[in-house]
């Protein structure tokens, strides 16, 4: 019985109990459900017997099922009306089953210790790391979380135990930071360049182009880097000089990732370009002075992705930087911290600390701006 | 049997806005029941209440005399359509309009909702679109789909939610008209929410008319057409709108008249009898008059005022002549062409002086401070009650 | 095989439905390979034509062509300089100069190793001075490799650009050679001679008169220029000024409007989620509707500018191209060059001219303004892209490793298909390759297939939980979920990490507090290899929910509201509101995502090697290089096969193949079979 029924106060003084009175509705219901139902199939045997077609048989017996059904679905409404009448209406709100305000309260505070719950399992490590950093009385790792001694030496050990020069975390942090603004000026711009270009302009080889590159896109990337590692070799930008050929490598092919800011160019309203072309624009003045000013979410979604990738960035840099410090980003760096059993004992604090140096300026930048990551996400990712 | 009865039903949302006050309401069994109101007056948040997908803050909802505050939508017997439709985009008509009915437990057999979903098309006339999906469809027939998925279930009351705001004129006109049909197909309580006072009056048995959370009459077309409660509801009704001027009520003796723009005018018959019958005394009211109602004369007299001609709207089998009194007031009249002769329809224009009269019968007095009519039966809501106007920054 | 009509398919039940399409399938089947064969056969008929065509059409234009065309053909942009078109034809011509140079100089020689690869490797000598054994280095493999690719690059490149010239020659012999203007060109010297004999004592004028009559040219041009523009220019300024107001009171009025409307409507809204989608949908709508103003407007503006430029420019341009034929033809006297002005004009109609350098220039910021743009990025790609999948490509089928380095230790040479026998296993190959690579690809895939719909579906959850009426704070979850994306990756892997790791302190909590043995390890190298399978596929989920949450969001938004409350009505509880409405319609936005998220997954290098580096090992795999584990994907594998002792880059290459075809493969059958590419208006 999925229907709700109405409860009654229990009332000593009234005759039947709601319960009762359901109870007995119930019963005489199905009572007469189940005469039906014999009386139905001695019927049933008896048409079926009358005709030897099987195909006759099957629609007696299809139509018998129909209008057994419809039999049973009268039946069930005859008792539920009967039900409604019997019970004493009244305007009370104490249900006993849960009505929908109740069940509604209930699937929430599900979901709220749900999302509490994940609360904690996504901010526990980094509050780990954020308290680990702060250790004091020992730099390997321990089986316990709160640092017994608390203080900033780990920070400081960052920066002072190798020189600025000599490759210490100063240098990778600055390294990192100078290889981000440029990539993040000259990636945006190539990337805008590709992406309105494919979106906008209905060219020869259009659709070509962006086949081409969704094959190129399919090969594993790691097999460029052994040739992009010698032919920066040769030139002679690695090692100290890692970060002209980090930069070079990360913008030349950063064309491929054009599939965001296509989405949302694809968003911008064809009508302007016309109204442009129409009033004399050439395509290079409709480009700069009408879609560029409606542009700015992607523009800085482009900028803050291509900002943050290269602190991430720890396969290709590793390549390049090969064990020369003063070449190396901060993911090399800090990795190179911890690479080695002794190295981690000694070192396992201080990679906290400057995973958290690492971490909070990305996180800031990202913070504010959120509302254009998640525009440029849910914009242009998803329609592909 | 399916009556629905409202109780004192009552809609608050957070930060104490009361959408609908104190709505009490009884439809009968098979009545043609229509909210209408202009945007944000609680015709659909009340129809809402009555599905289940709003819930009720105070008072309760009886379907057919059983208490519906608590009950999910699915318990209570109702169908909806809803304005946009609300077709699930990747399933073929058919199956659009089966989906209530392979949810019900125990299964229906597959030739029975296949009997169901055929005899609704072919009802609607869209049998040759079962097997296509809602975007290839032109508007009215997602529409008939629509009430093609409400029809297929057993239901106790049929809800509309303004179904017909979506299509173009001549389209609504249509569909306005098979709705009447459809109502003597499915014999059943309908309740309907428009905006549109013209579907109001010719689908209705009765009329609720909303503003602002409050109920300004109840009743049927007739009845609200002649006899407003209030003013809202006579300027609401009837297209174009009743003029509305200010004017006295002056008692003298057993006889009443009313002075617009220094006329004077005799309330006869019937109106004047209730008036005499209320012991109404004399005061100051809006006089209302409807456009259809006036009388033109050619030469002044006491009882006609002058007005003067600005727009001559030539509609086919009437004029329209908007026309200015002597203090600025913009009124409506509304002429059957027939009526002037050739001569007469040329002089209609800018400038021309004209002279207007009316009976009493056609008179509506209202209270200027309450809104009120002076000759309603019903409880009306005072104009301090509603909602004042959003003032502009 | 029976075939319902579409009513008949609709009396059928469910089970039977599905019966019929199964069949329905199967006897498609030999139809579709059918379908496969004449598409390829299509293909390569398609391309056998065009190639036909294209040496047809070098054939006949040289035939057809004059002499100016046929040098062309050895003097690359000669025809186009020649015709006036200096600017194409010095590219042109430039670009010849330096291919030759090049091959001639380097590219031949590259070229001619590449057969060999080298054949002289690094030679030890004795060196008597030093006493000593030193190494002379000749030969380098990689070098020869790469250059030679790089000049096979350049000789396409090369062959496009000729072929171009040719094209180019023939429209430019086509519009200057028509047989009007021949006629025309014929027609005015026949008159200049006329005139001439006509005129036996006309004199051409000396240099001071040519001189004076170029001067008063220029001056009677000049006025006439000039005097161009007045009469337009101020009746056109006014007009758009006035339409500029009229315009902006228009969006004014509309504006004030609609925030009436807005706040009206506002006061009816209970949620704040329905009130900012409000908002936000009248901030469209509002939009929109001054977008339709600003476009009559604009089109009223255009129709004054297109009317005064036209007019304007076209006559300017006119009097200008008139103002310098005068000019050259000044010596020929007054009255000659009257008579050949009139020819230029009767030519000028006939049709259009050459393209002139100027034209050319301005072309790039607006008919080739894509070329402009694209020239950067599609070079950066084409570099240090394309060029190196040629080059791993390449060395899938030599024998590159540490060993052969292909200078300083051995030259590396062809070994053609070997290196796939030996990780396949076909003939005689190595059994530990192809066991390790039969044991990674199918971990790979599982991973993959795990790592996408785990993290989508979850996520999807996680969104359906925040976005729910009556949750407060959703903006707080959303934010807290969303810092995973902000820290770097390779942070919170390392970390997460080592946490897990057999020393960190998630394993001690676990053994102290619940008894569970020392030996238990999640990712470390003694675990077993679904435990720590599993630890992956945790920890990614871990790392993954955010995005998705963000992605499902957004989409969630904007399932109509009153598709749920019909559901509602008509009986459906919440799963089945789920799965009616909120998966097909995720499912159908989010298909390309998907895919690309799939593929991306099968190439995750950073989440694999960051937490384990692959462990735990496989272990009968001596002789396979990089001590593949459990958890290697194949990209992972592959990396540490570079950076292992043997630094088997050409096995590297093999794999790196093999997963292309791999993901290809699977792309274009899920490309096909997804709705979103068949059905794509289904939900606009």
């Amino acid at each position: 019985m999925e229907k709700e029924k109405k409860v009654v106060e229990t009332n000593p003084a009234q005759e039947k109990t709601a319960d009762q009175i359901i109870k007995e509705n119930t019963a005489l219901r199905d009572a007469e459900i189940k005469e039906l139902k014999r009386k139905n199939e001695a019927e049933l045997k008896q048409r079926l017997a009358s005709t030897d077609s099987k195909e006759e048989r099957k629609r007696i017996k299809e139509q018998n099922k129909v209008d057994l059904y419809n039999q049973i679905s009268e039946i069930k409404n005859k008792y539920n009306d009967l039900l409604a009448h019997s019970l004493p209406s009244g305007a009370n709100k104490d249900k006993r089953h849960m009505g929908m305000k109740s069940k509604r309260i209930i699937g929430n505070t599900t979901i709220y210790i749900i999302l509490i719950i994940m609360t904690f399992i996504w901010l526990f490590p980094f509050v780990c790391i954020l308290l680990q950093s702060f250790r004091v009385e020992s730099t390997h790792m321990v089986g316990y979380i709160i640092p017994k001694q608390w203080g900033f030496d780990n920070y400081i050990n960052l920066f002072t135990k190798k020189a600025f020069n000599d490759g210490g975390f100063g240098r990778w942090y600055f390294n990192t930071l100078i290889i981000s603004i440029f990539v993040a000026l000259i990636q945006t711009i190539i990337v805008l360049c590709m992406s309105y270009t494919l979106s906008r302009i209905r060219f020869k080889g259009r659709k070509f182009l962006m086949n081409f590159m969704l094959i190129l896109g399919m090969f594993p990337g790691m097999l460029t880097m052994i040739i992009l590692y010698r032919v920066l070799k040769d030139m002679g930008l690695t090692e100290s000089h890692a970060i002209p050929g980090l930069i070079l490598v990360y913008v030349a092919s950063s064309g491929m990732g054009y599939y965001v800011s296509k989405g949302f160019f694809d968003t911008l309203p064809k009508s302007l370009d016309e109204a442009a072309r129409v009033d004399g624009a050439n395509r290079a003045q409709v480009f700069f002075k009408v879609i560029l000013p409606l542009s700015k979410p992607i523009v800085i979604y482009t900028l803050l992705t291509a900002f943050m990738g290269p602190w991430g960035d720890y396969i290709f840099a590793t390549y390049v930087a090969h064990h020369e410090e003063t070449g190396m980003n901060v993911a090399v760096g800090l990795q190179n911290l911890i690479s080695s059993e002794q190295s981690i004992n000694a070192n396992y604090t201080m990679f906290c600390a400057g995973g958290v140096l690492v971490a909070i300026p990305i996180t800031i930048l990202f913070m504010i701006l959120q509302k254009y990551y998640v525009e440029g996400v849910t914009g242009g990712a998803v329609k592909g | 049997m399916a009556s629905v009865k409202l109780t004192d039903v009552k809609k608050i949302y957070q930060g104490n806005v009361v959408a609908v006050h104190d709505f009490n309401l009884d439809i009968k069994d098979k009545e043609f029941i229509v909210f209408v109101g202009p945007s944000g007056c609680g015709k659909s948040t009340t129809l809402r209440m009555i599905a289940g997908l709003e819930e009720i803050s105070e008072g309760t909802i009886e379907i057919d005399g059983v208490v519906v505050n608590d009950l999910q939508p699915k318990d209570r017997y109702i169908s909806m359509v809803f304005q946009n439709y609300a077709l699930y985009p990747h399933l073929t008509v058919f199956e659009n309009m089966a989906f209530p009915l392979r949810l019900l437990r125990p299964r229906m057999p597959n030739a029975e909702i296949y009997k169901r979903v055929t005899q609704a098309a072919e009802v609607l006339g869209i049998t040759q679109y079962l097997t296509r999906k809602p975007k290839a469809l032109s508007g009215g027939q997602r529409q008939r789909v629509a009430i093609g998925r409400a029809m297929v279930k057993d239901c106790k009351v049929f809800l509309m939610d303004e179904p017909l705001s979506n299509l173009d004129a001549k389209l609504r006109n249509q569909m306005r008209a098979e709705i009447i049909l459809l109502r003597k197909k499915i014999d059943t309580t309908f309740i309907y929410v428009t905006h549109d006072q013209t579907e109001a009056m010719t689908l209705g048995d009765r009329i609720v008319i909303m503003k602002d959370g409050f109920i300004m009459q109840v009743g049927s077309p007739t009845e609200v057409f002649d006899h407003p409660n209030n003013l809202f509801v006579a300027e609401f009704i009837g297209a174009p709108k009743m003029n509305i001027v200010k004017s006295q009520l002056l008692k003298e003796g057993d006889k009443y008249y009313v002075n617009p723009f220094g006329s004077k005018i005799e309330v006869g018959g019937a109106k004047g009898k209730q008036l005499l019958a209320k012991n109404v005394e004399t005061q100051d009211i809006l006089l209302g008059f409807r456009p259809e109602h006036v009388r033109l004369e050619q030469n002044p007299s006491a009882s006609n005022f002058k007005v003067t001609l600005e727009v001559n709207e030539m509609m086919g089998s009437e004029l329209h002549l908007h026309v200015v009194a002597e203090d600025g007031s913009k009124l409506i009249v509304r002429i059957p062409t027939i009526q002037l002769n050739d001569k007469e329809r040329e002089e209609m224009v800018y400038g021309k002086e004209l002279y207007l009269s009316f009976e009493g019968k056609v008179m509506h007095f209202f209270n200027p401070e309450t809104e009120i009519s002076l000759l309603s039966n019903q409880e009306s809501p005072q104009k301090s009650d509603l909602k004042q106007d959003v003032p502009e920054e | 095989m029976k075939t319902y009509s579409d009513l008949e398919y609709l009396r059928l039940n469910k089970f039977q439905k599905f019966l019929y399409k199964v069949a329905r399938f199967f006897v498609g089947i030999p139809r579709w390979f059918l379908n496969l064969f004449i598409a390829i056969g299509n293909f390569f008929a398609k391309a056998g034509i065009y190639i036909k065509d294209e040496v047809v059409d070098v054939f006949m234009t040289f035939k057809n062509g004059d002499w100016k065309t046929r040098l062309s053909y050895v003097i690359v942009g000669f025809g186009s300089i020649a015709r006036g078109q200096l600017l194409r034809g010095f590219l042109f011509l430039i670009f010849e100069i330096i291919f030759i140079l090049y091959t001639a100089l380097y590219g031949w020689y590259w070229i001619a190793q590449m057969g060999t690869l080298g054949t002289k490797g690094p030679y030890k000598y004795y060196d008597p001075d030093w006493d000593t054994y030193v190494t002379k280095y000749y030969d380098d493999s990689f070098k020869i490799l790469l250059y030679s690719i790089l000049s096979i690059f350049f000789i396409v490149a090369f062959l496009y650009t000729w072929r171009l010239n040719i094209k180019q020659n023939a429209i430019a012999q086509d519009i200057l050679d028509t047989p009007a203007r021949k006629a025309l060109n014929k027609e005015c010297k026949a008159e200049v001679k006329n005139y001439l004999s006509s005129h036996p004592d006309y004199k051409k004028p000396d240099n001071e008169a040519v001189k004076d009559e170029i001067a008063k040219i220029n001056e009677k041009y000049d006025a006439l220029i000039a005097g161009l523009k007045p009469d337009n220019l101020k009746a056109y300024k006014k007009m758009v000024k006035e339409n500029n107001a009229s315009r902006a009171s228009e969006i004014a009025e509309l504006k004030k409007q609609n925030k009436v409307e807005l706040k009206q409507q506002l006061l009816t809204i209970e949620t704040k989620q329905e009130r900012k989608k409000l908002i936000k949908d009248n901030k469209q709508s509002l939009g929109e509707r001054i977008a339709e103003i600003e476009m009559k407007y604009g089109d009223k503006a255009s129709e004054f500018s297109r009317d005064f430029n036209l007019n304007y420019n076209h006559e300017k341009r006119e009097l200008e191209q008139e103002r310098k034929f005068l000019i050259k033809c000044a010596k020929d006297g007054k009255e000659v060059s009257d008579i050949k002005n009139e020819y230029r004009k009767k030519v000028e109609a006939c049709g259009k001219p050459l393209v002139s350098d100027k034209q050319d220039l301005e072309s790039m910021l607006d008919n080739q303004f894509h070329k402009t743009l694209l020239a950067l990025p599609v070079t950066g790609i084409v570099i240090f892209t394309v060029l190196p999948i040629f080059f791993m490509i390449l060395v899938a089928f030599t024998n590159y490793c540490a060993a052969n380095d292909g200078h300083f230790n051995n030259l590396f040479t062809w070994v053609g298909l070997e290196n796939f026998n030996t990780l396949l296993n076909w003939n005689t190959g190595s059994k530990a390759y192809s066991a390790a690579f039969g044991e990674i690809l199918g971990w790979t895939l599982i991973w993959a297939f795990f790592a996408t719909f785990s993290n989508y579906f979850l996520g999807m959850f996680v969104a359906i939980m925040i976005n729910k009426k009556g949750i407060k704070l959703k903006k707080v979850w959303r934010t807290i979920l969303v810092l995973t994306i902000a820290i770097p990756q390779f942070i919170s892997l390392l970390y997460v990490s080592k946490m897990f790791a057999d020393n960190g302190f998630i394993k001690a909590w676990l053994v102290n507090y619940f008894g569970v043995s020392p030996k238990f390890s999640f990712i470390g190298d003694a675990a077993e290899p679904w435990v720590a399978r599993l630890t992956v596929i945790l920890i990614n989920i871990w790392i993954g929910i955010p995005y998705l949450m963000l992605i499902a969001t957004g989409i969630l938004m904007n399932i109509p509201s009153d598709l749920y409350e019909s559901a509602q009505i008509d009986g459906a509880n919440v799963w089945q509101q789920y799965t009616k409405i909120t998966l097909p319609y995720m499912l159908f936005v989010t298909g390309p995502y998907l895919l690309t998220s799939f593929i991306g997954n099968m190439n995750n290098f950073n989440v694999i090697y960051l937490l384990t580096g692959g462990a735990p090992k496989i272990g009968d795999v001596g002789g396979a290089a990089g001590n593949p584990g459990y958890t290697d994907l194949l990209v992972t594998w592959l990396f540490k096969i570079t950076q292992s002792d043997g630094a088997y880059y050409n096995m590297a290459s093999v794999i790196g193949i093999l997963v292309f075809i791999i993901v290809s493969v699977i792309s274009l059958i899920v490309f096909n079979i997804m709705p979103s590419t068949r059905n794509e208006e289904d939900y606009q």
